[in-house]
């Protein structure tokens, strides 16, 4: 069994950074969740020294959401005239795990998970246990969700479920390199009826 | 040692209508469930789809679950599915089950009906992946586990990777896994929008295909380390071989020239199964029907297998493209093949294309003793897996 580290965590990189990551001609077209989780993406990939992991995971509650108030705002407006390619293309949960990978050109594991409050921590689990077991030896796990100016408005507009407008990426590696920010134990998810389901990262402090 | 994962249960709805027996009967006697939209509310009439044959109302009759609450049609589905699955696995009163499920369209039907009204107040969140998969999960049992995975059109094959895993790595016993995807008109007309709806049935790998039909069903395995297995005295349906997850890095929606991230998965999922190309029986091919894909797919498959192709065929023109559904749906195709001995045919397949692979076709159905078979599933942004299904002996 290989023991787990945490080698960086980077947190919402600010718009100001951005350019040090990707060039503004490219910056332009993307959505504004789709260029934060890049930026915060290869910050990670950065601050760890680790520019092509074995594997890239991303967590979002809701996926694309601006793209997918869009389409159902066409719908709503043109009916089924609506043609919106670009906007379909870029709605589904996957665009942004998928998107870090065509990025920098990673062939290797990829996935998303979308579970409500604990997707995140899905996406961690199944990391966590790949390396743990030696299928891979690093792996980056991202958390990316967006709130539209329709959810800022009316909150329960899509349930109750609380989304945190956010961009997190993790870099997980077999070894400790020379600043491991934690070591894993274990993941664990709990789904109970009736209740929000439930995660817990158990750490130990190095 | 790694335990060895077997499949205890199984249960689909699709087109081809609820329940292993009604869809096997359908695939042996070469009868497609694409039609014309009966209950999806859309003005294209002249998109054929792969629909399930019952009314969300029907559906709600039959699983006797109870009113006043909304339901999406994607969480009907599933609990039909999974309970087939739970049902023959003997596991209906088990308590402590883990749901693991694919999904990219969740509880959208019910949005886009009620758009740009927000949902009822007081009635639960149906809109979100999540959500759908824990209704599904706990219409059917006693579930501490409940995960989604939403991967485009490959979801439920990536929710049988995952669910693997768990077990292999002696966290779980017991996994349920694949997917649940409902039609709607947001997906419909996304798929409009990209311009690859075919306006007849769909004819994978034919010269003249001129794109997908849009479906919709669900499908779950119960998995399960063969130890728990033979211990609880169930019976061992297959085994769950092999599992590879590649991605092809090279576009959103368009899949690459050289069928890379197929070819990654498919790698990985024969040396995970520990066979060689060769004694691979059957591939359920992703055969969309869309140009691109399967040009790719098909070059992705001549890579992989060289001289020695082994009969491949894609059942998507029985069900349609069944999207976060069909990894799973098609995985339990390839169990009913095994157990019954047959290849899936492709009774409307008729011009050779020499880009493509030749697909299994004909108008009988072909027999077979398939030992193992592969199954694939590919989603946008490159997101490709492989599963390999084998005789339990």
């Amino acid at each position: 069994m290989n023991r787990v580290y945490v080698t960086a965590i980077v947190k919402d990189v600010p718009a100001e950074e951005y350019s040090r990551y990707i060039p503004p001609m490219k910056a332009r077209r993307m959505g504004k969740l789709q260029k934060r989780a890049l930026v915060t993406a290869l910050k990670a990939m950065e601050v760890s020294g680790i520019g092509e992991p074995d594997a890239i995971l991303n967590g979002t509650a809701m996926g694309c959401m601006e793209n997918t108030v869009q389409m159902l705002n066409g719908l709503a407006a043109e009916g089924e005239a609506m043609n919106m390619p670009t906007c379909f293309m870029q709605s589904t949960h996957n665009t942004v795990a998928s998107m870090i990978a065509i990025y920098t050109k990673n062939h290797g594991y990829n996935t998303t998970y979308s579970h409500r409050t604990v997707s995140f921590e899905l996406a961690l689990q199944d990391a966590f246990l790949r390396l743990r077991t030696g299928r891979l030896r690093t792996a980056l796990v991202c958390a990316n969700d967006e709130l539209t100016e329709l959810q800022l408005q009316y909150p329960t507009f899509f349930g109750q479920l609380e989304v945190r407008d956010r961009s997190e990426a993790w870099m997980l590696s077999v070894e400790p390199g020379e600043h491991p920010i934690y070591e894993i134990e274990n993941v664990r998810v709990i789904h109970q009826k009736g209740m929000e389901d439930r995660a817990e990262i158990i750490k130990i402090t190095l | 040692m790694r335990p060895k994962v077997v499949i205890t249960g199984m249960g689909v709805v699709s087109a081809l209508g609820v329940g292993a027996e009604a869809n096997v009967a359908a695939l042996m006697n070469g009868i497609s469930g694409i039609r014309e939209a009966r209950y999806l509310p859309t003005e294209h009439r002249e998109f054929p789809v792969g629909e399930v044959p019952v009314s969300n109302e029907e559906l709600l009759q039959t699983l006797r679950l109870p009113s006043g609450r909304l339901y999406s049609r994607t969480h009907l589905l599933g609990v039909a599915a999974l309970r087939e699955s739970l049902a023959q696995a003997k596991l209906l009163d088990y308590k402590g089950l883990a749901l693991i499920s694919g999904t990219t369209v969740g509880g959208m039907d019910v949005t886009e009906h009620l758009y740009p009204e927000p949902l009822p107040m007081g009635m639960p969140d149906v809109h979100d992946c999540g959500a759908s998969t824990n209704d599904i999960a706990d219409c059917c049992g006693d579930f501490d586990f409940t995960s989604t995975v939403s991967t485009a059109c490959s979801s439920a094959m990536n929710a049988l990777i995952m669910g693997k895993l768990l077990i292999e790595s002696g966290e779980r016993d017991v996994v349920v896994a694949g997917g649940s995807e409902a039609l709607s008109l947001f997906h419909l007309n996304g798929f409009k929008s990209l311009m690859i709806l075919d306006r007849e049935r769909c004819r994978p790998f034919d010269q003249n295909r001129a794109g997908l039909n849009l479906g919709e069903g669900a499908a779950y395995l119960v998995l399960e380390s063969e130890e728990s297995a033979l211990q609880r005295g169930v019976k061992i349906l297959a085994v769950l071989s092999g599992v590879g997850n590649a991605c092809d890095a090279h576009h959103q929606t368009a899949s690459s020239e050289d069928g890379e991230g197929a070819y990654l998965a498919m790698t990985q999922a024969i040396a995970d199964a520990g066979v060689s190309p060769s004694d691979i029986g059957y591939v359920n091919a992703h055969g969309t029907g869309t140009p691109n894909n399967d040009a790719s797919e098909s070059t992705a498959l001549r890579r992989m297998f060289g001289e020695k192709l082994p009969p491949v065929s894609s059942t998507k023109s029985y069900t349609g493209h069944t999207t976060s559904a069909s990894g799973s749906i098609e995985a339990v195709f390839c169990l009913l093949a095994m157990r019954n001995g047959f290849l899936p045919y492709q009774s409307e397949y008729q011009n050779l294309d020499e880009q493509c692979v030749v697909p299994v076709s004909g108008k009988e159905c072909p027999r077979a003793d398939l030992r193992h078979v592969m199954c694939n599933a590919f989603g946008f942004g490159g997101n490709d897996s492989s599963i390999i299904l084998s005789r339990y002996e």
